[in-house]
């Protein structure tokens, strides 16, 4: 069997999203652009590690993008993120944490491809949502009196859902609010002196809410 | 003077060994007088009424002491227990010792210690008991003076500097070792001769001695709670260099425009002086470097706040469990402890004995010595009990300049004796050399200077300091841990970093 017949979950959830945005072109009564920031708060799956260095699992992510309307219902967004936060680096042994005085910082730069579905009823201001899709972040650790090598930085293949919903506010605003949950696998706990090894942790993704203001209609 | 000559006569009447003559001779002139800074009234320093029972020495090539032996008795054996084990040398307990969990006994000087030793192991009552072995400095000596420090690029040490420059005050690193050049000093010694090594050397004479202060490694507030267990006394001056070198690796002051340069050349440095050299044995030291003064050396610089010890002394033969106990106690109280693997590879690779048992003990490593080429040195000992390899130097490899250099005493100006006794004239302990030696000696210093790096920045726990090192040691050898490097050399900047989230 060629690995090219499998598909994993997220990717069948990607595909099952696109389809629907392409399935329905069909019936597309209008094509529109919309533009969006948002911001929230992401809780990374690999907690302990994130604790450790950052003092908590948890951060503000700031993002923004371009939705597309392929169809009433039917939608594709393109969104980029930051989340970054100082900290320091540590060393683990036997569980407890000796942090070292050396300040670090870590900076994680999705972008991120979304297919999604609107649940709008007629003349409702508030349009509930959800969606997947794919995405690649980019991981940048660096910390004082680093030579560039001692530096990290790579790109990681991430698979994403979501839902929420959107109140307008007027014709060419909105807000929403919105839960997603992301996999990254495999992107941490590769170098063997790395926190992130220590605690067996190897997925950068999380959960987030967050809060988006939208303009266009 | 009565004292002492009761010491003396005591040992003459026991008969004993061929360090008979000597010993009653040395313990009636057991006398130094310190002329502090040439102005300050000279110091009788004689023999106190808290010395140790008569010691009755082997020759100095001998293995132990005879006359008394170390035994530790189970907590809780009642006084009348104790007396009945003990009869069974004919021994006796001799006045509790400072810094001591263990009994000196005395014996019958012409008892064979190792078997009074071996009866009483064997005793229910008796967690352990063992002769009194010397304990010597791990050096192998080198002519002097080239002036290149490669050890220190090695290990990536000015990288590591980068990010913790030289520790600070606030840690304490003792040198438990044969003194230090540590303070300025004048000392009447009354000489006479004395048999060493089966040499007969002159009497001198009354002679002053100076000392002084190592130029490259004194300075303000540098040295703290200096202990002498040697001299019994509180003024651990150095008589061999050996502890001056090592501590010199440890924490040399550097950035100062003179000499070289030092790991953690900002912490304090505790000497604890716990081997006797020659110049010990020829003035008449009251005690020599044997177990149980290197385990109550141990114990004094835990109970005076020490952080990192520093062990660049060892010696082969039977177990040490006396020194397994001090250390094992010295590192459940918060100090990490570098030990010498042992320069024997060469001559038989004989067991190291005060490092074999560092693998049971986490916070407590043997180290083992590389040369310039990164490759181990030919003398460093090999073995399961090898846990880190740092420079020690190798002039098989490389020459003269390919050993460690640091500041010691020059050493034309004390080491007459090796001219033989015609020629033997007063040391000089204020004259000072940048000198190469080599020697696991040498390269245990790297490590705890390391040590009190790690603990500058933050992991004070002795065994996540000895985990941290083994885990960011650059691997040499065969891939993982082998017995020769260990877990590798020292890499000083990797473990100062730590770890980040994802390296």
């Amino acid at each position: 069997m060629s690995r090219s017949l499998g598909a994993s979950g997220p990717q069948c959830v990607v595909f099952l999203w696109l389809s629907l945005a392409f399935g329905n072109v069909a019936e597309a009564q209008t094509l529109s652009v919309r533009g969006f920031a948002d911001v929230g708060a992401t809780a990374f799956t690999a907690s302990k590690s994130f604790g450790a260095v950052l003092g908590s699992r948890a951060g503000t992510v700031f993002g923004g993008g371009v939705e597309v309307r392929l169809s009433a219902p039917v939608f594709v967004s393109v969104r980029g993120s930051q989340f970054r936060k100082h900290g320091e680096r540590v060393f683990v042994f036997e569980g407890e944490t000796f942090p070292l005085g050396i300040r670090s910082t870590v900076a994680i730069t999705p972008l991120e491809l979304t297919g999604g579905y609107r649940f709008r009823a007629d003349r409702a201001r508030l349009t509930p949502f959800l969606g997947g899709g794919i995405g690649w972040h980019r991981y940048a650790e660096s910390s004082e009196g680093a030579d560039d090598d001692e530096n990290v930085s790579g790109m990681h293949r991430g698979y994403h859902v979501l839902t929420g919903a959107e109140f307008r506010l007027t014709g060419w605003l909105g807000v929403a609010a919105e839960a997603q949950w992301t996999t990254v696998p495999d992107a941490l706990g590769r170098n063997p002196n790395s926190v992130s090894a220590a605690f067996e942790e190897t997925d950068l993704g999380g959960t987030s809410v967050r809060v988006r203001l939208v303009i266009g209609r | 003077m009565s004292r002492t000559m009761v010491v003396g006569l005591a040992s003459w009447v026991l008969g004993v060994g061929c360090w008979g003559l000597g010993l009653a001779v040395a313990q009636d002139r057991s006398f130094r007088t310190v002329l502090s800074e040439f102005t300050a009234p000279g110091i009788d320093r004689g023999v106190h009424d808290n010395d140790a029972p008569p010691l009755v020495r082997t020759s100095r090539n001998g293995e132990y002491l005879r006359g008394s032996i170390i035994v530790k008795f189970r907590p809780g054996t009642s006084l009348g227990s104790r007396r009945a084990v003990l009869a069974l040398v004919d021994g006796a307990t001799t006045p509790a010792l400072s810094h001591a969990s263990f009994d000196i006994v005395a014996i019958e000087g012409d008892a064979d210690p190792e078997a009074a030793a071996a009866r009483l192991a064997s005793q229910a009552d008796v967690e352990y008991a063992q002769a009194r072995y010397r304990v010597r400095p791990a050096l192998v000596p080198n002519d002097p003076f080239y002036a290149s420090q490669w050890n220190f690029p090695a290990i990536d040490m000015e990288r590591a500097w980068d990010l913790n420059p030289g520790a600070s005050p606030a840690v304490v690193v003792a040198v438990i070792d044969t003194g230090l050049a540590y303070r300025n000093l004048m000392v009447r010694f009354t000489t006479t001769a004395t048999r060493i090594d089966d040499t007969l050397f002159p009497s001198l004479g009354t002679i002053d001695v100076p000392f002084a202060p190592a130029p490259d490694l004194a300075g303000p507030d540098r040295f703290v709670a200096p202990r002498d267990f040697i001299w019994d006394d509180d003024t651990p001056v150095d008589m061999s260099g050996h502890g001056t070198h090592v501590a010199g690796t440890i924490g040399q002051l550097t950035n100062n425009n003179v000499g070289v340069a030092g790991v953690a050349f900002n912490v304090r440095l505790m000497p604890v002086k716990v081997v006797d050299d020659f110049w010990d044995a020829y003035f008449g030291s009251p005690f020599v470097g044997t177990d149980d003064v290197v385990a109550r050396g141990i114990r004094y610089a835990v109970d005076n706040g020490a952080q990192v010890l520093n062990l660049s002394i060892g010696r082969t033969g039977p177990p040490a469990p006396v020194v397994r106990d001090a250390i094992a106690n010295a590192v459940s109280r918060g100090a990490f402890v570098a030990v010498v693997a042992g320069n024997e590879a060469h001559r038989g690779n004989e067991v190291e004995r005060l490092a074999e048992f560092a693998p049971q003990i986490n916070g407590m490593v043997a180290v083992g010595a590389i040369g310039r080429d990164r490759q181990r040195a030919f003398y460093s000992n090999t073995g399961s009990y090898v846990e880190l390899a740092a420079p020690g130097g190798d002039t098989s490899r490389g020459g003269i300049t390919a050993a460690i250099l640091q500041q010691t005493y020059d050493e034309d100006f004390m080491t007459s004796y090796l001219d033989g006794p015609a020629r033997l004239r007063a040391p000089r302990f204020d004259v000072f050399a940048y000198e190469f030696l080599q020697g696991t000696s040498m390269a245990a210093p790297h490590v705890s200077g390391f040590a009190a790096l790690l603990i500058q920045q933050g992991i004070t726990n002795p065994a996540a300091i000895e985990a941290i090192m083994k885990r960011f040691a650059t691997d040499l050898g065969p891939a993982g841990r082998d017995d020769e490097y260990g877990y590798g050399l020292i890499n000083p900047r990797a473990a100062l970093r730590g770890m980040g989230l994802a390296k």
